[in-house]
């Protein structure tokens, strides 16, 4: 009983430092779960996953407040929140926005975790099967995706990946003690590369602070709008007739965040354009109306639950806040993959239940006293930035029980990802890639060990036949796609 | 068919993602100077600027300039007075020289520092970055990073 009650204290501490993180623009739910990884190297991993778990779907949710109030998403997740929430809060209808996203929102978790609970399992058993082949063009397959989903960008986002997967070679190959791309005077620290964590948090942290910095850190927030008392007024009759968008987009949401490296705004934007196909009443989507909110909302929660379902089945993290958990079950000496389920059921059950009490918690935290707590928003930035910096530095630190190298790992990689920013490389791709990189090397070398040395065996096995069929289908959909962007483009 | 030798085999992985590299770049470099052409533009387009337009060129320099005296100093100060000094910096970097910013610039240093301290160092027991500045206080068996 004392450890359930711990355990939704911790809960509760993630949810509201993941909600504050997400409204709070410019700040994600990945760098949320990055700042307080550092705080798990001191709890077991139930109390972890509680943590995390609540960073995760608080940073999600979050990024709905300042996406209704003043038309700027929280989170890259919340891209089409503000198409029909600001005009409702512009109309004095902002705390009944709030409130329709939040209870979206609730939902599209709640469907997500049910697609979590059956699905997992089922594709761990399937994954059983796999041997060292079949693991390989997994992951390739992972790194085709990235592609045909980066919209118009798709070379760029397969040569992100790639070069993740070469950034994460550089160190000593396992099998025979050898070092490779690492300079002389390195060698003593680089004998398993860079770690993942300062990497990780060097891209999506300490990155964004360079960028604010180029643009000075000149934060205006308007004030809303006064609130029409008799308007703002929230019923469940604001989602009567919307049952079938509710699911579709949360399902919409929940697919997306199985696809490795796609991402949140990709999920709402593909909700809202289906709700819009989909409406009756398609020319009022983006005047304010429930519609596109619920759309938009449901789907980025749908994400939660859907990007952990390769993560604990496959080994392979659907978006970049999954992967920071990868590191957290690592602190933890636990791996992730298909044996995952059957070989530590208990963990598995605390993650459903994890998941579930953070998503009621999100809506409590929320949609109770939600006048008040929109005033994150109003939180200004310059004063987070330092304190930020401070507990990178030291999750950074900490992560090989105390190396300075990793801290300047940590700024290198923050200047990367600023570079990234400007010459247009997908980060999030180039992250998937450097998490997957070693295990595609590991198979590769295992399956041409194997066969010695003919490539044939990765096209003799049946399953290996069904991957090569996904990813040709995701490279054919990527060419087709990429050109329809484009002559958008141009029109 | 790949031989695999054990001497060279570390490098067979690596030397195929930078072929794959090399040959997207070609694509990616041609692909893009095409589409640029049908634009009514030159092949490599007109070379852009990297800053966006009236950069803070205070804020930016500064932050890499900080960052990296804040990580030198750490191992050679202790991390609590190294943090506090920086954190202090930081704030004025971005918030500001006036008087009022400063003093709350001040106080958010000392009492974040302290409380980041204690809480990772002391309560988690997590390594910090030790130097001149760190105290070991034997009889509570607490060390102040």
């Amino acid at each position: 009983m004392m450890v359930f009650v711990t355990h939704l204290l911790i809960a509760l501490l993630g949810v509201v430092a993941g909600i504050v993180f997400g409204a709070i623009p410019g700040m994600t739910a990945t760098m949320a779960v990055a700042v307080f990884l550092p705080m798990t190297y001191a709890y077991d991993l139930d109390t972890a996953l509680f943590l995390l778990l609540g960073l995760y779907v608080g940073g999600i949710s979050g990024g709905l407040v300042p996406a209704i109030l003043i038309n700027i998403p929280g989170t890259p997740s919340t891209i089409t929140t503000p198409f029909d929430g600001y005009p409702m809060a512009k109309r004095g209808e902002g705390e009944r926005a709030l409130k329709i996203g939040i209870t979206a929102s609730l939902v599209g978790g709640l469907i997500s975790h049910l697609c979590l609970w059956l699905f997992t399992p089922l594709l761990s058993s399937a994954a059983l099967k796999f041997s060292s082949v079949e693991k390989f063009l997994i992951i390739l397959f992972a790194l085709t995706v990235i592609a045909a989903l980066s919209k118009g960008q798709m070379l760029r986002g397969i040569f992100a990946g790639f070069l993740g997967v070469l950034t994460s070679l550089c160190g000593m190959f396992s099998v025979n003690n050898a070092y490779r791309m690492v300079p002389g005077f390195l060698k003593a620290k680089m004998q398993d590369g860079f770690q993942l964590l300062p990497v990780l948090i060097g891209l999506f942290a300490i990155a964004q602070i360079f960028q604010e910095a180029e643009e000075g850190m000149r934060f205006k927030v308007e004030k809303t709008e006064n609130e029409n008392k008799e308007a703002s007024v929230f019923s469940l009759k604001d989602f009567k007739g919307q049952g079938v968008n509710l699911i579709r987009s949360s399902l919409i949401g929940t697919f997306m965040g199985i696809l490795p490296g796609v991402g949140g705004s990709a999920a709402s934007i593909l909700a809202y354009a289906q709700a819009k196909n989909f409406s009756k009443h398609p020319e009022k989507m983006g005047t304010g109306v429930a519609e596109g909110l619920i759309a938009s909302e449901s789907s980025n929660n749908g994400l939660t639950g859907g990007a952990l379902i390769p993560l604990l089945s496959l080994g392979i993290p659907g978006d970049s806040t999954t992967a920071v958990l990868i590191s957290a079950f690592m602190l933890q000496g636990i791996q992730v993959g298909p044996l995952f389920i059957t070989q530590h059921p208990d963990t598995w059950n605390t993650i459903l239940i994890a998941l579930l009490v953070c998503n009621i918690l999100m809506f409590l935290c929320m949609f109770y006293p939600i006048k008040w707590s929109s005033k994150i928003i109003y939180i200004p930035r310059q004063r987070l930035y330092p304190i930020i910096i401070m507990i990178c530095i030291v999750g950074a630190y900490a992560t090989k029980n105390g190396r300075i190298f990793d801290v300047w790992t940590l700024l290198a990689f923050g200047l990367v990802g600023y570079i990234f920013g400007k010459i247009k490389i997908p980060a999030s791709c180039y992250l998937i890639g450097f998490i997957l990189g070693s295990d595609l090397e590991n198979y590769f070398i295992q399956s041409i060990s194997a066969s010695n040395g003919s490539l044939m065996v990765f096209f003799t096995r049946p399953i290996g036949w069904v991957i090569w069929v996904l990813i040709f289908a995701s490279i054919a959909y990527a060419i087709m796609d990429d050109r329809k962007s484009k002559k958008k483009a141009l029109s | 068919m790949i031989n695999v030798v054990y001497s060279t085999e570390h490098w067979i992985v690596p030397k195929i993602v930078i072929a794959v590299l090399v040959i997207l770049l070609v694509a990616i470099i041609v692909t893009e100077g095409m589409a640029r052409v049908k634009a009514g533009d030159s092949f490599f387009g007109k070379p852009k600027a990297f800053f966006i337009e009236n950069y803070d060129r205070i804020k930016l320099w500064g932050t890499l300039l900080l960052f990296v005296a804040y990580i030198a100093c750490l191992d050679v100060i202790g991390f609590t007075v190294t943090s506090i000094i920086f954190v202090f910096l930081f704030n004025v970097l971005y918030a500001g020289t006036k008087k009022r910013p400063v003093i709350l610039s001040a106080v958010l240093a000392v009492v974040s520092s302290l409380v980041i301290s204690i809480l990772f160092g002391v309560v988690f027991n997590i390594t910090l970055p030790n130097g001149l500045c760190t105290i070991t206080l034997v009889d509570l068996g607490v060390t102040i990073y």
